[in-house]
């Protein structure tokens, strides 16, 4: 009963319509003209592997990034520090970065003005180069911030920092320096807990659209970008291509991290002598982390430092190193948008606090064998292309009369918190050590009390992480919120998407800080909470 | 229920049967006016232009006051998305649709009269249409060679324009054929959006355009084969262009705004737009310097109107007519004409006009305003569109 009862809101809330959102916009994709169309589109295969290659080289570089930086600071005085950093990296919209990353490196950008100067800007091609090597580095980027995050809250967690704590001593008490025991010690234990995030990391930079647009190549540009196209424009026929296109690019992206799960499984098999070899000295890779702190930490400034200039700044012609003339209008525009701002607060707070609760029913009472399925539709519905799953939602959602409904706006902004929150909580939850529970009960705790005292706070970490993870996510919900709203409402990305399509770069540049702000904030407060005793 | 028709339906149909088209009779305007009262007018409009917003907003207070109703700007980025949402709409049955009124022209109107999903005729019933210059803008009829039949109405004129900071200019290029000279002097300085950007198809049109042979073609639908015979000297055109493009033309912007935005980099030395004073606005805002010039090339570019529409399930057709006619009044027209204001072409022959209306009108130069008007070529037949977009991708897109 406690089974039925456990799963049913987050069934009814989340699965059965994203499920019936999909099947719908899958339906409409049925033709066989779609298929054949998207067939003999000159650009679809250079596209696929275009997109294909920037999400796998980007999702690569993040994660050893990731890896190297958690390595060499884990244990160290800066460890605490860490997760603030990493969140206020988190907190910056992915298409704000990529215009504040755009400006300092193109022709025309900063780092250009500053090294080159002349009177036109140099003839580089660091934006925009076929091969999606800007896009690929903009992308590891913004991505290694979360994968941090990810590490940093699953070797925070209560039990796991507890246990971590003991096999750390016995390592090192074995002679292995803190580099070896990192390396066969503490990361095994983490890489198969970060399949799921690094599968979001890669599904979401194989099927990016807004920063393709910004630093992506465009003959041809990803196969995002074309569907994107095709799914907003106004005949029907072309409206099918996109969905065929978008079927096609989430089964690539399916087969690709299968196949590339199979090939990690065989390369840890192979890496097990390796991994019980030692005693070895190896030190932990303190300098190099450090470095790619210090080098990630200078261009999110440099990024965020630009934004902000931008903001102010109608126009900055090269090769001016500061902008001829500063004005607010930006400012007060944003100001006119602030009942915006005040509704996506609210359901920024409502869906990510929902989104907890329902997932956390659903780990407290499901067997661990059905996560399987909760996971695979989460990542599912976060690799599709937004518009492709939007465009269901909105069926779904206009045939319950809920759209143009405050319902219908809060149910579309809870489904990518959902998918969130479940990647996120599902290795920690899964991982946690039963033992602790079972003393509880020994001592007659109730569930509630076991929970409350025991488990809530032991997964303090991973669940503050996945509650702000939630809210950024809300935070920048456009597509399906834009359909659904259906001109009643207004939240903050909506203004920022439609006042912006006239291509103001200093108005972009506000909404970018003033989406950003939002997240940052309850990143930080999320990382101040978690600083518990366990550490 | 049997679906014969009995007598007395017969009698009621035929009592009713005058009243049928009364709706759309101009005589019978107070009573949409009356019906107009209160109603709310959900307008879905391209919201991209601080300018464009605040005209909307002051249209809204005019309507308040005027009318009784209340105008709700509904901001979004793309038509597109409108069409498919009247769509859905319409196909899951709902009659209380979301859009009571949506700015629209082209192929976006074209798939909505095509799919029946606008309400109408209405447009030449308004009282204000008579005002409209349909003799010399005949784009007011015919939106991108499709005929209007009054399922729209006109709002305002836009017009393939060309623009580029005075200073490093010198003598603009006024032809395709100047503009390929212009390139070659000016290597990697010069590109176009890549198509389906509507401005890159505008772009490409406009090569179509001076480059063809016989232009009596343009209007008439057209098959593959035969465009690809008569557009060989455009790809000509481009295929000589291209070498001397941004990048080599190997890589093309996705959008016109990332061309206006390299243009006030420094990074390229033209920008295009569709809005003949965008290039002012721009200048007002701060976003193009002073010495902004905007031209159009010497034979004339490709211009068109931009209406708005009723969708079919509108709640609030009264009302949506009243703006629609409101925004054809003199006042609303001279209004969106100036250049402080939004700067947009008014569909109005003003020599219809009384002369205190006529006076409302007062043309001014500003910086970065089109100074030697160019005449506006209609767009080509809709069938030639897809035709352009495929075997440019094709030719230049991998």
């Amino acid at each position: 009963m406690t089974r039925i009862a456990g799963a049913l809101p987050l069934l009814a809330l989340w699965a059965v319509p994203l499920l019936a959102a999909l099947v719908m916009a899958i339906a409409a994709a049925a033709s066989s003209a779609a298929w054949t169309a998207l067939l003999v589109h000159p650009q679809l295969w250079p596209a696929l592997g275009l997109s294909l290659w920037t999400g796998t080289a980007a999702t690569c570089l993040a994660f050893i990034c990731a890896l190297i930086i958690s390595a060499g600071v884990y244990r160290s005085p800066a460890w605490p520090w860490l997760q603030p950093l990493a969140a206020t990296g988190m907190a910056l919209p992915h298409l704000a970065f990529a215009i504040g990353f755009g400006i300092l490196i193109m022709p025309s950008g900063l780092v250009a003005r500053l090294g080159v100067g002349g009177d036109t800007p140099p003839n580089w091609i660091t934006t925009q180069d076929p091969l999606g090597l800007s896009l690929t580095i903009a992308l590891a980027l913004k991505e290694i911030p979360f994968l941090v995050a990810m590490i940093w809250s699953l070797l925070a967690q209560g039990d796991t920092a507890a246990h971590l704590e003991g096999q750390w001593r016995a390592a090192r008490s074995l002679g292995h320096g803190a580099g070896s025991t990192w390396l066969r010690v503490v990361q095994p234990q983490i890489m198969r807990r970060m399949t799921w995030p690094l599968l979001i990391v890669f599904s979401y930079g194989a099927s990016v659209v807004d920063m393709a647009l910004v630093m992506g190549p465009t003959q041809p540009p990803p196969l995002a970008v074309i569907i994107w196209n095709d799914l907003n424009h106004g005949t029907a026929a072309n409206n099918a291509r996109g969905i065929a296109g978008a079927i096609l690019l989430t089964l690539a992206i399916g087969s690709l991290a299968a196949l590339s799960l199979l090939a990690l499984r065989a390369l840890g098999v192979a890496a097990r002598p390796l991994l019980s070899a030692g005693p070895s000295p190896r030190p932990a890779p303190r300098f190099i982390a450090a470095a790619s702190v210090g080098a990630a930490v200078l261009i999110y400034s440099a990024v965020l430092m630009l934004l902000t200039l931008l903001s102010f700044a109608p126009r900055w012609p090269y090769p001016a190193i500061l902008p001829p003339a500063l004005s607010l209008s930006s400012w007060q525009m944003l100001l006119t948008s602030s009942p915006a701002l005040w509704l996506s607060l609210g359901l920024a707070a409502a869906s990510s606090i929902m989104a907890l609760v329902l997932v956390v029913l659903w780990f407290e009472t499901q067997p661990r064998s059905r996560d399987r399925w909760l996971l695979v539709l989460a990542a599912a519905s976060l690799a599709l292309p937004q518009v492709l799953i939007a465009a269901g939602q909105y069926d779904v959602l206009l045939r319950l009369g809920l759209t143009g409904d405050i319902i219908g706006l809060f149910l579309v902004h809870l489904a990518p918190v959902i998918a969130y929150a479940a990647i996120v909580l599902a290795a920690p939850y899964r991982s946690f050590d039963q033992r602790y529970i079972a003393a509880a009960r020994s001592l007659s705790a109730g569930p509630w009390r076991r929970w409350r005292l025991v488990k809530g706070p032991l997964l303090r970490v991973p669940l503050l992480t996945a509650a702000a993870v939630g809210f950024s996510v809300s935070m920048v919900q456009f597509v399906p919120a834009q359909l659904i709203a259906a001109g009643r409402f207004e939240t903050l990305p909506m203004a920022a998407v439609t006042l912006t399509s006239g291509g103001s770069r200093s108005l972009s540049a506000a909404f970018a800080l003033a989406l950003a702000l939002p997240p940052l904030l309850v990143f930080l407060a999320a990382a101040i909470a978690g600083r518990t005793r366990w550490r | 229920m049997s679906v014969t028709l009995t007598r007395r339906r017969l009698v009621s149909l035929a009592i009713l049967l005058p009243f049928a088209g009364a709706a759309r009779a101009a005589a019978d305007w107070p009573a949409t006016e009356a019906k107009a009262k209160g109603q709310t007018v959900y307008f879905n409009a391209w919201a991209g232009s601080e300018q464009i917003n605040a005209y909307i907003a002051w249209a809204g207070q005019e309507l308040q006051s005027r009318h009784g109703i209340t105008l709700q700007h509904v901001k979004i980025t793309d038509t597109a998305e409108v069409v498919r949402r009247v769509r859905d709409e319409v196909a899951a049955g709902k009659a209380d649709g979301s859009v009571d009124l949506v700015w629209i022209n082209g192929e976006n109107f074209r798939t909505m009269k095509r799919d029946k999903l606008l309400f109408g005729p209405f447009a030449e019933d308004l009282p204000n249409f008579a005002l409209v210059d349909t003799a010399g803008k005949p784009t007011t009829r015919v939106d991108f060679a499709e005929a209007v039949d009054g399922l729209e109405s006109p709002w305002g004129m836009a017009q393939l324009t060309f623009f580029g900071d005075g200073a490093k200019l010198g003598q603009p290029p006024r032809s395709m054929l100047d503009l390929l000279d212009f390139a070659k002097a000016h290597p990697g300085l010069v590109t176009y959006p890549a198509p389906p950007d509507f401005h890159g198809t505008t772009f490409i049109k406009q090569a179509l355009i001076e480059t063809i042979a016989d232009r009596s073609l343009l209007p008439m639908p057209i098959g593959k084969e035969q465009f690809l015979a008569v557009a060989q000297p455009m790809f000509n055109f481009l295929d000589a262009l291209h070498p001397h493009l941004w990048r080599k033309g190997k890589q093309f912007p996705p959008s016109q705004s990332q061309v206006k935005q390299q243009v006030a980099d420094g990074e390229l030395l033209i920008g295009l737009t569709f809005n003949p004073n965008e290039p002012a606005n721009l200048v007002a805002t701060g976003e193009l310097p002073a010495t902004t010039i905007a031209w159009q090339h010497a034979q004339g570019t490709i211009g068109n109107t931009h209406f708005v529409a009723i969708p079919i399930n509108a709640q609030a057709k009264a009302a949506a007519q009243v703006v629609a006619n409101f925004l054809l009044s003199p006042q609303a027209q001279a209004r969106k004409a100036d250049l402080a204001v939004w700067g947009d072409p008014t569909v109005l022959d003003l020599t219809r006009l009384s002369a205190a209306d006529t006076a409302l009108f007062t043309a001014q130069a500003a910086p970065g305003s089109v100074t030697a008007p160019a005449p506006a070529i209609p767009e080509p037949h809709g069938s030639w569109v897809p035709l352009i977009e495929a075997s440019w991708l094709e030719r230049y897109g991998a």
